[in-house]
């Protein structure tokens, strides 16, 4: 049980001072910003929207000067974050550089990448991908076959990622690959981290279209890629070491519970107070969406404070998205039927009830998290 | 990862001393009497007397009282391992409406008798009224302990709280009880004389008895979750079948990460609205309570949490949670009743629900940041 606890976290005055400010530069910046697009949360990409907040300094917030941060608090930027994606702003093109690829690199790269890297992506300039999953490989993720092999000055990369989200735009893929042999007694050995320039030679990038015809995802394929030395992040054969503590920065942030927030909000407008199924189902939301801003602030607060909290960010993700993903069928419930085809609320169901299966796929799958905690709470 | 500046306000719920001294003394206590012999002696008819006086001898009914009232002085904060404490060890008593009973009545400015106490929240549960010249007239039902109680704190909606003597002979009690065996019985009033009255002023607080009541609740769920989750992963971890422990089984595995979940969720629920229930005791008249919000919160989670946890757990026991023998049902049938209790889940949804209706998609989130629309 100890392995799931996390504490409440208080906000100072200064951290609030700070959300009145994001929430009146979001009110402004989006202002003409509709509905259906607010619906896509932090997979709404504006490249454009990403410079502007690094213009704000809301980009990078906690990194060192050095390396182009603003050395405020994880707090601070936890605010920014909720307000943004309570919004529903379009944050996707930036987020995984912000979130994890700068952190990565500022911890296992901190003299070479850090600093020639990081200060772009503090500007939301420059944008990462992740190459984790591969056509054979989901949630066994040891099992990459992904390979790069030593040649002078660096590597040569070999083989395929898919799922590979934003890699059509993105400047730069974390890729999670072999470059020693496999070792059946030890799965997580020989797997490193290299980091690969989308426009080296030998890239291709494939669009894989979603069910609603939308593109955000790709497949990579990488035929011959060379990999300067440099460009190692860490030490070869450390690779699952630190994709672990990149994981519990994935895992537990505001995005793991606030991607169908604008349903909700369109639910909260059509809803008559009069009418009990309305108050009480709405009602019983609006407590989750409390008690998991509580939870995933906690966690905030726990990795602030130099914690490792992978079993409860676990905990927050499969919470989280027991959340959103209920909000379109709860939408079926109470407005199904009477719902106007192309109404405001209809728009926004509509991508949410296409896009809502997917968020306990992304970032590990409801099945791989509950196996975490149910580690944590003393089983296997 | 990221570099963070460290903020003095991190950790500031980090248990005091006060807190860890409750909670070492209280959960020695029921862990050593709370036996299942006593559990199935009060399910057989017989009051926990004895466990009362060890009860008394800690001084825990008068914990959260100030010192000047002859209490501990403990905040809600501190006092929490106790709720956590009857919920997780089942113990059949008076003591959480004894206790907030005599925060109230010590707020009031009422002197606070030793013997057990119960509540009434006028409004709720029954027809009772409260007449200028200090009578009660009417029905309350449902009345916690009612029939262990010597008095009853009664509480309405104008900011007055009365005390009562249950032993005249103007009080009538019809027994009942809530599925864990519990009193929760019927009184009638015939026009009887309260024994005192008070102004009762928290901050923002309209319903004082039935907003604590639902924290109290809340709480005690949250310790009956506990255990519902300790006695499911031990049982997981101990039956074999199939050559394995089933706690190797992922369906097995599923459930319980589920169960931990909600539980982790009512848990986080009631951390906050204890803190708010410490802020708004040292409010000022006239200021903003976030406590309505948080409990309603809180009570919302821990019943909900009750809901599924009651389910995975004997679902995990199989047929041997489901005799009187194992001890599973203790705990069960607790959760049970003290989701309904001090409003269920649904009728807290219910409020909060028409608050965030009425907020709307624009106010929304204003409101959760503030915890309160």
């Amino acid at each position: 049980m100890q392995a799931l606890d996390i504490r409440p976290c208080r906000l100072d005055a200064k951290t609030e001072a700070l959300r009145a400010e994001v929430r009146e530069f979001v009110a402004e910046a989006l202002k003409d910003f509709p509905a259906h697009e607010r619906a896509k949360n932090w997979n709404g990409a504006d490249p454009e929207f990403s410079r502007k907040l690094g213009e704000r300094g809301w980009l990078g917030m906690t990194w060192p000067k050095r390396y182009g941060g603003h050395e405020r608090s994880a707090l601070e930027r936890y605010v920014v974050l909720e307000e943004l994606l309570a919004a529903g702003a379009p944050v996707n093109a930036h987020w995984i550089a912000e979130r994890q690829s700068g952190p990565l690199l500022m911890k296992f790269s901190p003299e070479v990448l850090a600093p020639r890297l990081m200060p772009a992506i503090a500007r939301g300039e420059l944008l990462f991908c992740i190459g984790m999953s591969e056509p054979n490989v989901g949630s066994d993720l040891a099992s990459v076959q992904t390979r790069a092999s030593k040649t002078e000055g660096g590597w040569l990369v070999n083989g395929s990622k898919v799922w590979t989200t934003g890699a059509h735009r993105c400047h730069y893929m974390v890729t999670l690959l072999r470059t020693g042999p496999k070792d059946e007694s030890n799965r997580h050995a020989g797997l490193s981290q290299l980091l690969i320039d989308m426009h080296a030679p030998g890239v291709t990038v494939r669009p894989i279209y979603n069910m609603l015809g939308e593109h955000d995802f790709n497949e990579v394929f990488l035929d011959d890629v060379f990999v300067p030395d440099d460009f190692v992040i860490g030490q070869p054969g450390d690779g699952w070491k630190q994709v672990g503590a990149e994981l519990a920065l994935e895992r537990s942030g505001p995005e793991r519970y606030l991607s169908s927030t604008q349903l909700y909000l369109e639910m909260l407008d059509e809803a008559n107070p009069q009418n009990s199924r309305h108050s009480v189902s709405l009602g019983r939301v609006a407590a989750r969406y409390a008690v998991l801003r509580q939870m995933s602030l906690g966690v905030a607060g726990m990795l602030a404070r130099g914690d490792n909290p992978a079993v409860p960010a676990a905990l927050v993700k499969d919470q989280g998205a027991l959340l959103e993903q209920s909000l379109p069928d709860l939408a079926h419930d109470l407005f199904g039927g009477t719902r106007q085809a192309g109404s405001r609320l209809d728009q926004v169901m509509r991508y949410l009830t296409q896009t809502a299966p997917s968020f306990s796929l992304r970032g590990g799958t409801r099945e791989i998290l509950r196996g975490i905690i149910a580690k944590g709470l003393g089983l296997r | 990862m990221n570099q963070a500046t460290h903020s003095p306000t991190l950790d500031d719920n980090a248990p005091s001393e006060l807190q860890s001294i409750i909670a070492d003394s209280v959960e020695r206590l029921f862990d050593e009497q709370v036996t299942p012999q006593v559990l199935a002696s009060f399910d057989a008819g017989h009051t926990a007397t004895a466990l009362w006086q060890q009860v008394l001898e800690q001084g825990l009914p008068g914990a959260l009282m100030a010192e000047e009232a002859g209490g501990s002085g403990a905040s809600w904060l501190e006092i929490s391992p106790v709720l956590r404490a009857i919920g997780y060890w089942s113990a059949p008593l008076p003591l959480s409406e004894t206790m907030l009973a005599s925060l109230l009545l010590s707020r009031a400015g009422l002197e606070v008798p030793d013997d057990p106490i119960t509540l009434i929240q006028i409004g709720r549960l029954g027809d009772l009224s409260l007449s200028a010249d200090g009578h009660l007239k009417g029905r309350a039902f449902n009345v916690p302990w009612a029939r262990s109680s010597r008095w009853a704190v009664v509480a309405n909606d104008a900011g007055q709280l009365a005390l009562v003597d249950l032993r005249q002979s103007t009080v009538s009690l019809e027994a009942g009880s809530n599925f864990a065996g519990e009193e929760r019985d019927i009184l009638h009033f015939t026009n009887t004389r309260i024994s005192a009255i008070g102004p009762l002023q928290i901050a923002d607080v309209q319903e004082p008895v039935w907003l604590f009541g639902a924290l109290i609740r809340a709480c005690m769920l949250v310790g009956a979750l506990e255990s519902s989750l300790d006695k499911a992963v031990g049982y997981a971890n101990e039956r074999a079948q199939f050559g394995k422990v089933i706690g190797k089984f992922q369906a097995i595995q599923q459930q319980l990460a589920q169960m931990a979940g909600a539980i982790g969720a009512a848990r986080m629920a009631t951390q906050v609205a204890l803190r708010s229930a410490c802020e708004v005791l040292q409010a000022e008249a006239g200021d903003i309570s976030s406590l309505a919000f948080d409990v309603a919160v809180a009570k919302v989670c821990a019943g909900e949490a009750a809901t599924l946890a009651t389910a995975i757990a004997h679902q995990v026991h199989g047929a041997i949670g489901f005799t009187h023998e194992h001890t599973l049902h203790f705990t069960t049938r607790r959760l049970w009743s003290w989701r309904d209790e001090f409003g269920s889940d649904s009728q807290w949804a219910e409020v909060l629900g028409q608050a965030a209706i009425a907020a709307g998609g624009k106010g929304f989130w204003a409101g959760l940041t503030q915890r309160q629309f």
